[in-house]
């Protein structure tokens, strides 16, 4: 707390420090946070008939975050330790603390959060009805996401886990296509549900540390300290994963993914894809295993066994797809298993590739959407039956979806086959059947993405209003190229990330070790040598 | 015999009020004034008792810190003037001055007789006030009967409308039974304890074992019986929707919300404070009530056509909620969710009746249809109340249900709080429901004006609904020090 000097007095008491001040202690997840609601509100006050100006506005804002992000990633250090933390009692009698940080954990999901947020608005230039509130509601749902990554409090954390449900809800349920309203209430329905029970899991750690200490609390690190029973702790976790699993969306609780991403508008499919999944995912990581350490460790099979179950089931249900959206959506459900398979591996390669998966499968599937988004903006279909011989009128349209199939895929030296491979590797030492098992997701993978492809676009154009179609703008591929950018460098060299990342996952792992008689075994750490650069400094 | 002390400052906001009904009345006979001047008695008297009601709440305070918990004891220990009284009772006379904002248009409308409502719902503010106040339950039966009269003559305004004569009967019949039902667990309690007074109740059994306590439990569960139809628990709810659907829609709210707080007050300070000797006998019977009030308000409101209905059934669930807080024996927690809970359905009723027009007319939600577009601001208030009163968080439903949940869960018990959190999402698609009717259908309509009061009270509604979600530390602090006797 004694370094918490404000940003003012320290540039008043040396203005020199202005450039090399580091802001790890200054309010900047804070202002991230905020920076987007300002830019919300901005938006909210230009007036309803200037509509040419909510969404151009609502773009040049949303780049703020984005810049300030990437400054914190070139700040952020390989380290334990949680970066940029702040710290402030809120509500004393009840023990709720603002406390946000960023670890290796949490920093490429705000990154992917604040690159795509831009990306999604740039992408949303079909829609004419009620333009200010779209921007208004994206934006929100960017306050929101990157509150959700760097609480540390439950409390607060729950807060923005719940909150993104309303902008979510209403980008799908306004801006959606004919069956919105069903698959936004669905959406929030499910989601919903599942945070219920989390909140009662909450209260019930609050109240134990009620019991134990006097106050309660909400903290991470005042959790941790708790003595949980291992009865209690099973019915937590049980708590918990379900409302994780319900957002992953872990297989059989998947049903309303697949319906949200066909109605949503292709922000609200790129945002779902790319980020509020991740908060399954990323909780998971987060909470359950630093909190129910010895219940993950006893519920590393079932969870394994139902992240395989959606790996393979997605994939099987993604060859049959009619739709092109359908088939990227049930591909999520098949990725996402990845990650949950690697959390709980219980590994080295397993955790790093779950969090570089998140980010990855983010970039990807983003561009998936985006492209999807395209076509459908031309063609005002997204039947895979209504395309063919794309490729010859739209080569670079064609090029890019290539290009990003082949991520999703897992092709060596794009980004998406680290992922998959630092989690097989991770999984193979604990969980060796599942994880030859879900090695066969990837060739899956690549029979229902490639055979879309051949369908979409291969062969000669046969129907008339095939023939006629523009290929990209300008605009559109300055929206696909940056992320082609990174799904190349981060393909050819993981470790920008994966060396920041590592700290932090080594840490879970040894809290894990600590805490329980589980050992990782010994391959499971070896995973290390992808870390290597790191750590030779 | 002992005359009793007679200390005015303890009613001193009641005086006002009934004042203010008597001034409104006599002003009207003799001069027939314009409406604004009948509107400026009652405003005059709300206010005058509100800030009173602040510095009741300053002296009360003052004597706790100096440890003169006697001070708050007046007319020989008829009235009290502790934390949870005068809280109650600030929102009581916030509600009523809203309340009467949001039926400003019903009011003006009614011509001639708009002074008789006007001098109801004070009436009704000042029973129910001196309600929360009451120690002496026979007092607290008094000031019930006065605000329950006044409610159901008001019930009835719109006489024209079969609906409103059916609601006045209704609510009449049914209120009368429970009041009954009330006072003869009265009776029993005194047969069983000899004591009238909460806070004499209190002291008795804990210093004499009953060695045949099955009097005072009766009067207990009649009691709770009695209440629970006031606050429309469930299974004592059935008079509610017709109520709700039947009663002038300026009102509903100001109705419903202020028979809530003033029936929740009494419930903690009789079951909290006075029986909580017997907290073993009523806790499962309370617990369950809230359960099924959860419960069945929630999934009963799903399948309802018509708003107001929705929100009387939305109203049963509340009730189940506020229940959790009288389990979780959180004074606290019940003050903070009735003055979210009672602003947030005022706002709620304003913008019923703005949608159903002065003609009074139905609520049927297809009324509400595209009305997002024909009046944004309605429609995003009517919004923010719904996410509201459906508890999302940042908004201070949330809060309002954390701090009675929370409480709930440390007094063991944790089923009742897993049935809750499910009866919320369940209640979250009703809520959802008329969202997606406002936003999410291009109907378009006519334009909807929003008359200047109604603009007010939706706008504290929204502000309230969302800084005490956001900040909530003030209203927790203050729900905190309102402590009973």
């Amino acid at each position: 707390m004694r370094d918490e000097i404000s940003l003012a007095v320290r540039i008043r008491s040396d203005i020199s420090h202005i450039w090399r001040y580091e802001p790890r202690v200054a309010e900047v997840l804070t202002a991230l946070i905020l920076i987007p609601v300002v830019a919300a509100i901005v938006v909210a006050l230009v007036p309803r008939s200037r509509k040419e100006l909510h969404l151009p506005l609502g773009i040049a804002l949303s780049v703020i975050p984005l810049a300030l992000a990437g400054y914190l990633f070139w700040v952020f250090e390989p380290q334990v330790d949680m970066q940029f933390t702040e710290f402030a009692m809120l509500y004393e009698p009840w023990g709720i603390t603002w406390n946000v940080g960023m670890d290796g954990i949490s920093m490429p999901m705000v990154i992917l959060t604040t690159i795509l947020v831009p990306i999604a608005l740039a992408a949303s230039t079909s829609i004419t009805k009620r333009t200010k509130e779209f921007v208004v509601y994206t934006l929100l749902l960017e306050a929101g996401m990157i509150g959700v990554f760097v609480s540390l409090d439950l409390f607060v954390f729950f807060v923005f886990f719940e909150a993104i449900l309303i902008p979510m809800y209403f980008i799908i349920g306004v801006w959606g296509s004919e069956r919105r309203v069903y698959a936004a209430m669905k959406f929030f329905i499910y989601t919903a549900f599942g945070s219920a029970l989390m909140l009662a899991g909450i209260i019930a750690l609050a109240a134990m540390h009620l019991d134990q200490f006097g106050a309660p609390a909400f903290n991470l690190a005042d959790l941790l300290a708790l003595d949980i029973s291992a009865g209690a702790e099973r019915w937590l976790f049980a708590a918990f994963a379900l409302a994780f699993a319900i957002k992953v969306p872990l297989f059989p609780l998947h049903t309303w993914l697949p319906d949200a991403h066909v109605e949503a508008p292709t922000a609200g499919s790129i945002l779902l894809a790319g980020v509020l999944l991740k908060l399954g995912t990323y909780g998971l990581l987060r909470f359950n295993l630093l909190l129910f350490p010895q219940a993950s460790v006893d519920a590393v099979w079932i969870m394994g066994i139902l992240a395989v179950v959606g790996i393979i089931y997605g994939a099987v249900v993604a060859i049959v797809q009619p739709d092109l959206k359908k088939l990227v959506a049930y591909s999520s459900v098949s990725h996402l298993g990845f990650i949950v398979l690697g959390t709980f591996a219980l590994t080295s390669g397993g955790l790093q590739g779950a969090v570089i998966q998140n980010f990855n499968h983010g970039l990807t599937t983003g561009a998936l959407f985006l492209l999807v988004g395209m076509i459908y903006e031309r063609r005002h279909t997204k039947k895979i039956e209504d395309f063919g011989g794309l490729q010859k009128v739209m080569p670079i349209y064609a090029g890019f979806f290539l290009f990003m199939i082949f991520a999703s895929i897992g092709l060596p030296g794009l980004n998406g086959f680290v992922g998959e491979f630092l989690v097989l590797i991770g999984s193979f030492s604990t969980l060796p059947v599942l994880a030859i098992i879900a090695a066969s997701g990837v060739i899956l993978a690549a029979i229902y993405l490639l055979w879309a492809y051949e369908r979409v676009f291969t062969g000669v154009p046969d129907k008339e209003e095939n023939k006629v179609l523009s290929d990209l703008s300008v605009r559109e591929i300055s929206l696909l190229a940056p992320l082609a950018a990174l799904v190349l460098l981060l393909g050819l060299y993981p470790n920008i990330l994966l060396d920041k990342i590592a700290p932090s996952t080594e840490a879970v792992l040894d809290y894990v070790e600590a805490t329980t008689d589980y050992q990782v075994p010994e391959p499971g750490r070896l995973a290390d040598v992808f870390v290597a650069s790191g750590e030779d400094e | 015999m002992i005359t009793p002390e007679i200390s005015w400052i303890a009613i001193f906001p009641e005086l006002l009020l009934a004042l203010g009904a008597a001034g409104v009345l006599l002003v009207e006979v003799q001069w027939k004034p314009d409406k604004s001047v009948l509107g400026t008695i009652a405003a005059g008297s709300v206010v005058f008792a509100a800030a009173f009601t602040v510095l009741q709440w300053v002296d009360a305070s003052d004597a706790v810190e100096a440890g003169a918990v006697g001070d708050l004891v007046a007319f020989s220990g008829m009235v009290l003037m502790d934390g949870m009284a005068i809280f109650g009772r600030f929102v009581i006379l916030a509600v009523t001055g809203f309340g009467i904002m949001a039926g400003w248009r019903y009011i003006e409308s009614l011509g001639r007789r708009s002074a008789e409502a006007i001098a109801l719902v004070l009436l009704a503010s000042a029973g129910f006030s001196i309600m929360v106040a009451s120690n002496n339950l026979v007092m607290m039966f008094l000031g019930l009967e006065v605000g329950s009269i006044a409610l159901y003559v008001l019930a009835g305004m719109s006489r024209e409308r079969v609906r409103s004569d059916e609601a006045a009967i209704k609510y009449f019949l049914l209120g009368s039974f429970a009041s009954a039902v009330f006072i003869y667990g009265v009776a029993l309690l005194y047969a069983g304890t000899g004591q009238f007074e909460v806070l004499a109740i209190r002291q008795f059994l804990s210093d004499t074992l009953l060695l045949s306590p099955a009097v005072a439990l009766i009067g207990t569960a009649l009691v709770i019986v009695g209440l629970g139809f006031k606050v429309s628990a469930a299974p004592f709810h059935s008079w509610a929707p017709d109520v709700y659907q039947g009663a002038p829609s300026g009102l509903v709210g100001y109705m419903a919300a202020i028979a809530k707080i003033a029936g929740f007050v009494a419930i903690a300070r009789i079951l909290l404070t006075g029986l909580s000797e017997f907290e073993l006998n009523w806790l499962p019977i309370v617990a369950g009530i809230a359960a099924l009030s959860m419960l069945l308000g929630s999934m009963v409101a799903l399948v309802q056509g018509d708003v107001r209905r929705m929100l009387a059934y939305s109203g049963v669930a509340h009730a189940g909620f506020i229940m959790t807080g009288v389990v979780g024996a959180s004074t606290s927690g019940i003050l903070f969710y009735l003055a979210v809970y009672a602003l947030q359905l005022v706002g709620a009723f304003a913008v019923v009746s703005a949608v159903s027009g002065p003609a009074n007319a139905g609520s049927e939600i297809d009324d509400y249809r595209g009305l997002s577009t024909r009046s944004p601001m309605l429609a995003l208030s009517f919004a923010v109340i719904l996410l509201g009163m459906a508890g999302l968080p940042l908004t201070s439903g949330f809060i309002a249900k954390f701090g009675v949940f929370a409480s709930a869960w440390s007094t063991g018990y944790e089923w009742l709080v897993i049935v809750a959190v499910l009866a919320s999402v369940i209640a979250f698609a009703f809520y959802l429901r008329i969202i997606v009717v406002m936003f999410m259908t291009d109907d378009e309509g006519d334009d909807l004006p929003v008359p200047g009061t109604l603009r007010w009270v939706l706008g504290v509604a929204v502000v309230t609904t969302i800084v005490w979600g956001v900040l909530p530390g003030s209203l927790l602090r203050a729900a905190t020090d309102a402590l009973p006797l």
